[in-house]
């Protein structure tokens, strides 16, 4: 991979800093020019609902009381998890549709994307959307920004540092030093782009535990890809070995002689 | 020389057979160059778009040309008998140089009939779990199970054709014929389809 841990770039996700004011969603729109769509009220003040083609990120806002506070609220900011061993570009079938930048960010190629949507059930935290004529759209991670040396759009903007974006170690060590003795994506699918400091356990803010790339994609990749080239391999080499050794059939030969 | 001959298969069959035979080559091919991604192929059809269109349509036409196949083989091939499985025990008789002498067999041969439900159990799961996964994207599991029984067809088949190729051409020497004009030698005929001589009388 063309990215080492050195210069691999991430977002730490702060929740317990998030005010819910929603900067990042309008910064991330007005920067990738997504349009807004019409939603409905579901009695939740999270819109809106879930990542959509012009949603590239969103607050997921989640009632969680604890005892000491019957009114708690989650602020959440999802988005694509950029991860080192990412579902959506082992399953993808099209050459250059995703790549890795060289900061380690999961970006796209609209051209070159065949809209298959495999990607959609290779990836393990429910990324991927489409766009009117069935292209990905996710968050790039500002791969056009970060290039240029700029933070992206949605941690620019965010006014308390409850997004943050920098050089993953570093990100890592600041969270460390702040108290979070495991960040959420250190490890996970060789370390996730997107980071979060969760003062409880993931699944209290709406986050699988263990996130894995789905085991059918696992055993395709591991098992059925090579045993298509060995299948085939096995197959012509057989067909020639038993030509040379033991030879075709002779019948119209046999019907002659006798 | 007028060589006495039967037919064997008819101008139809011939041509769903070739429909079905290139149709499944390029479904091959393409199907390589999703696997591993690999821009070569995609380069031999111009976009990446254009290879995904072409892959889609020749899945649909080789489906209505396998649905084709069942007229013709599929009551041969379900015709499994004692002699079919003697047949198995000695290869077919292409284990040896010698010539071994192999139980009498029908229209078709043991290992014909084996391949045909393979081509035929493969050919079904590989166009449905194909149709899945082209006009029901989104649904997370079905297109894992698909895209699983997808690839799992595609082994199949990357090991099956070339047999088959094999076994209809260079190991057979004459055999070819029967897909080209429809017939066989009387002669031969006798020897190699005792059976199916005794349905037609003959
Ligand atoms: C291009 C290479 C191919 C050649 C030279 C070839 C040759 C033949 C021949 C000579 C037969 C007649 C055998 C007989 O009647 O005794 C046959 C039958 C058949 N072929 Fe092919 N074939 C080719 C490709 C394919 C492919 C790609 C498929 C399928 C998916 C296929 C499916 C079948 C089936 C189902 C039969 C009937 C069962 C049998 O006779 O084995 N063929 N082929
Ligand atoms: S979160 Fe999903 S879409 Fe984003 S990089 Fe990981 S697998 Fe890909
Ligand atoms: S939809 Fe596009 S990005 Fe997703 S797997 Fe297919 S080609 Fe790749
Ligand atoms: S990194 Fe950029 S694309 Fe991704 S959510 Fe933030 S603003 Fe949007």
């Amino acid at each position: 991979m063309a990215n080492t841990n050195e210069n691999r770039k991430a977002l730490l996700i702060s929740p317990e800093l998030c005010i819910g004011c929603r900067g990042c969603q309008t910064a991330c729109k007005n920067w990738n020019q997504l349009s807004s769509e019409k939603t409905k009220n579901s009695g939740t003040y999270q819109n809106p609902p879930d990542l959509a083609p012009t949603a590239y990120n969103i607050i997921r806002y989640s009632e969680v009381p604890s005892e000491s506070n019957p009114v708690r609220w989650l602020f959440v900011s999802r988005r694509c998890m950029h991860c080192g061993d990412a579902g959506c570009m082992k399953i993808c079938p099209a050459p250059g549709a995703l790549y890795k930048t060289k900061e380690g960010a999961v970006a796209a190629d609209r051209d070159k994307c065949i809209g298959c949507k495999l990607c959609v059930a290779g990836c393990p935290f429910n990324v991927p959307r489409y766009d009117s004529s069935n292209k990905i759209s996710k968050c790039t991670l500002c791969s056009d920004r970060i290039a240029e040396g700029l933070s992206p759009a949605c941690a620019q903007t965010c006014p308390t540092g409850a997004i943050r974006f920098g050089d993953r170690n570093e990100l890592l060590a600041s969270a460390k030093k702040a108290g979070y003795s495991k960040v959420y994506g250190e490890a996970d699918l060789t370390g996730l782009g997107t980071l979060y400091a969760f003062k409880d356990a993931p699944k209290i803010y709406g986050m699988d535990e263990n996130p894995a790339i789905p085991e059918s994609v696992i055993f395709w990749h591991n098992v059925l890809k090579p045993l298509s080239v060995i299948g085939l391999g096995g197959a012509v080499a057989g067909a020639l070995l038993h030509y040379a050794v033991i030879g075709p059939h002779k019948d119209d030969e046999e019907v002659k002689k006798s | 020389m007028s060589e006495k001959t039967l037919v064997k298969a008819t101008t139809a069959e011939i041509i769903n057979h070739w429909i079905l035979a290139v149709s499944c080559i390029l479904l091959i091919i393409t199907g390589y160059g999703f696997v591993f991604k690999m821009e070569g192929i995609y380069a031999l059809f111009g976009s990446n778009t254009t290879m995904k269109w072409v892959h889609n349509w020749t899945g649909v036409i080789f489906t209505f040309s396998l649905a084709g196949t069942l007229f013709n083989y599929l009551g041969e091939a379900l015709d499994l008998s004692r002699d079919d499985w003697n047949w198995i025990k000695l290869g077919g008789g292409y284990l040896s140089k010698k010539h071994v002498q192999v139980p009498p067999m029908g229209k078709i041969n043991t290992g014909q009939k084996l391949y045909y439900l393979a081509i035929l159990a493969g050919g079904f799961g590989i166009a449905v779990s194909g149709l899945a996964i082209w006009l029901l994207p989104g649904m997370r599991t079905l297109i894992q199970v698909s895209h699983l029984v997808h690839n799992l067809a595609f082994v199949l088949f990357v090991v099956a054709v070339p047999a088959h190729i094999y076994l209809g051409t260079l190991a057979n020497p004459g055999l070819l014929r029967i897909m080209i004009d429809g017939t066989v030698p009387l002669e031969v005929a006798k020897k190699r389809y005792p059976k199916w001589m005794k349905e037609l009388g003959i």
